[in-house]
């Protein structure tokens, strides 16, 4: 019983951690980029372009009608077959006068096919900074003239934001949106608050020309699933920082399948245990529905180990909401319900990469090592054992 | 080319999702032309008194509420995406037997057409108000749960002159003999679920009017059909 009392109390404790470090990043007000004196660079915006996101026309809009005195927005493809291209030429249609262009180029530079599709666009980027968009990703009026401000402290090297999901209006979406206001934020926050480890999500990554080049640009990381994270590593080894703005960008998932959130948290899981090596454990441990779960599984059923996971997951709702009011994510409170039946489906794909080493990511299959590095995968069969093999 | 889809159902009837929001899906995915055709059911079977019972087909009473809110959400998404919203009906005649089932899509309704007339008096009705009449789904389908309805192409001697397409392919179905028997013809999601937007289309060369769409499906020139995939 006191064991169970004693894994409580660090539950307790984890998730205070995690909402005080959510709670750092979100309470801090937003300056006026209006009042500040200070430069506004002009900025490339790359935005790669592969299939239909949920609400593109909206994501893409969202860029036409920024606050900012210069930018450009770059839609690129790697195919003019995508229905992407549809969407970004009614936009470019409906804003003739807004520096939009689309490049469509057929790259196969590397294995890592967004970074196929960023190479062109950077090509006839005119700005000196550039900023990295998904597809995916809403964003406020405000959003350039904010992150930007960073840029002013030459000692910055990149900038990325705290994600939040948004309009699931289908189970796998509001699954995922769940998880990104929760796991995905908190983590992003606590390495960055206590570790002082910079952990770059990619999609939303403003950085220099040159700061890039001094990596390598998008060459040195073209054969890399992470190259966000890669990115961000790179330029903190040059000695630049890599800050977290607090201006808070919308990733729109309405309609996602639960297998698409299965897939795409199966290959982030690959990606972190590569890179992590054994500190993916600790996210095992972590998640505290999962282990109260597994507890009840292995244990005698016992009116402490129900009480237990019950109590988890009431807590974990708490904490969810909690985190999601801070994040203003919009979600019904009923939906947070269904956190725990969240941790649960991450608990068990958690397991996945340890057994597997293989990705399929839009449409690619590859083999993913050491820091993500990708390998491209035979097709399955005979040729995918020898594959494995000769790899091991 | 335009890229299409004459056969959405909203919540007026079957469809899961909101006219607006139906609007909006095929407006972020860049569409240039849909046509709104939630079923009228005809009520004079058991069947069709179910749908009139629990709200499933657009009838007299509601058909003015239905097309004003239809030219509303059009012009918005005209606004917004450059897309044009077309009013249209889907006269259901469903039977016990799938050989005297029919649906028929209306589009470019101008008033309300009942579905208990009989073939000739929708025909001749839908013609006077110039509307684009095509045959749904005239043959056999994969059975994911819709019934067949298969009156039409077993009666089409008698009904192919007024029918100016017939859907040669219908959300994941393809019908062939619509092709071998060289009769003018479109293909069509069915929409009533978000993940059917993701399904057969029409792709037409021509203005992006009403009376230019209408004329390119009756004269069938310009027209191609495409598997619309993410």
């Amino acid at each position: 019983m006191w064991v169970l009392t004693v894994m409580l109390v660090v539950v307790i404790v984890l998730y205070l951690l995690e909402a005080l470090a959510i709670r750092s990043y979100t309470a801090s007000p937003k300056p006026d980029s209006g009042q500040l004196c200070r430069t506004f660079p002009a900025i490339s915006i790359l935005k790669p372009l592969k299939g239909l996101e949920d609400c593109l026309f909206d994501n893409l809009e969202s860029f036409c009608n920024l606050d900012y005195p210069v930018y450009e927005v770059i839609f690129t493809l790697q195919d003019q077959n995508d229905p992407a291209y549809k969407v970004a030429r009614k936009i470019k249609d409906k804003y003739p006068d807004k520096g939009i262009s689309i490049v469509i180029d057929h790259c196969d530079a590397g294995l890592n096919p967004k970074v196929n599709n960023l190479i062109p666009a950077y090509k006839i980027a005119k700005h000196g900074l550039i900023l990295i968009s998904d597809s995916n990703v809403r964003v406020e009026k405000d959003y350039l003239a904010d992150i930007s401000r960073h840029m002013d402290d030459p000692s910055v090297g990149l900038v990325s934001n705290i994600i939040r999901g948004v309009s699931g209006r289908s189970f796998g979406a509001v699954m995922e949106n769940l998880h990104l206001n929760s796991f995905v934020a908190s983590s992003v926050c606590v390495l960055d608050k206590y570790l002082d480890m910079p952990c770059v999500v990619g999609k939303s990554m403003l950085m220099t020309k040159e700061d890039l080049e001094a990596i390598g640009g998008f060459t040195g990381v073209k054969d890399f699933l992470a190259e966000d994270y890669i990115i961000g590593q790179r330029i903190h080894a040059l000695g630049k920082k890599v800050i977290l703005s607090n201006h808070l960008i919308n990733n729109v998932n309405e309609y996602w399948g639960l297998s698409r959130f299965i897939n795409r948290h199966t290959r982030w899981g690959k990606l972190r245990w590569q890179i992590g090596g054994a500190k993916y454990l600790s996210e095992l441990f972590t998640n505290a529905v999962f282990m109260a779960f597994i507890l009840l599984l292995i244990m005698p059923v016992s009116t402490a180990s129900v009480s237990f996971l019950a109590a988890v997951s009431l807590l974990k709702i708490a904490h969810d909401m909690y985190i999601g009011s801070r994040l203003r994510a919009g979600m019904s409170p009923l939906l947070y319900l269904l956190s725990p039946v969240k941790d649960l489906i991450i608990g068990f794909i958690w397991f996945v990469p340890i057994f597997s080493s293989t990705v399929n990511w839009r449409g690619n299959r590859y083999a993913i090592g050491k820091g993500s590095a990708l390998s491209p995968l035979p097709d399955n069969g005979l040729w995918l054992l020898i594959y494995r093999l000769l790899k091991d | 080319m335009l890229l299409c889809d004459f056969h959405i159902h909203t919540t007026y009837s079957d469809g899961s999702v909101e006219l607006r929001k139906a609007i909006d899906i095929f407006g972020q995915a860049g569409f240039d032309a849909i046509a709104i055709t939630d079923h009228v059911v005809s009520g004079d079977n058991s069947f069709g008194k179910l749908a009139h019972r629990f709200k499933y087909s657009v009838t007299a009473n509601n058909f003015n509420q239905y097309m004003s809110h239809i030219k509303e959400e059009a012009k918005r998404a005209y606004d917004k995406y450059g897309m044009l919203v077309i009013a249209g009906v889907e006269i259901t005649k469903n039977r016990l037997s799938v050989n005297d089932s029919a649906h028929i899509l209306i589009v470019d309704v101008k008033e309300f057409i009942p579905a208990c007339l009989s073939y000739e008096e929708i025909f001749l009705e839908a013609k006077s108000q110039k509307a684009l009449i095509i045959a749904c789904h005239p043959h056999y389908m994969s059975g994911t749960g819709d019934r067949d309805t298969l009156f039409l192409w077993n009666n089409r001697g008698k009904y192919a002159r007024y029918i100016d397409a017939w859907e040669i392919a219908n959300r994941d179905d393809v019908f062939n003999v619509v092709s071998l028997g060289k009769y003018p013809h479109i293909a069509n999601s069915d929409f009533h679920k978000p993940k059917h937007l993701f399904s057969w289309k029409t792709l037409l060369n021509c203005v992006n009017d009403i009376d230019s769409i209408k004329q390119c499906i009756r004269h069938n020139k310009g027209v191609a059909i495409t598997l619309f995939r993410n």
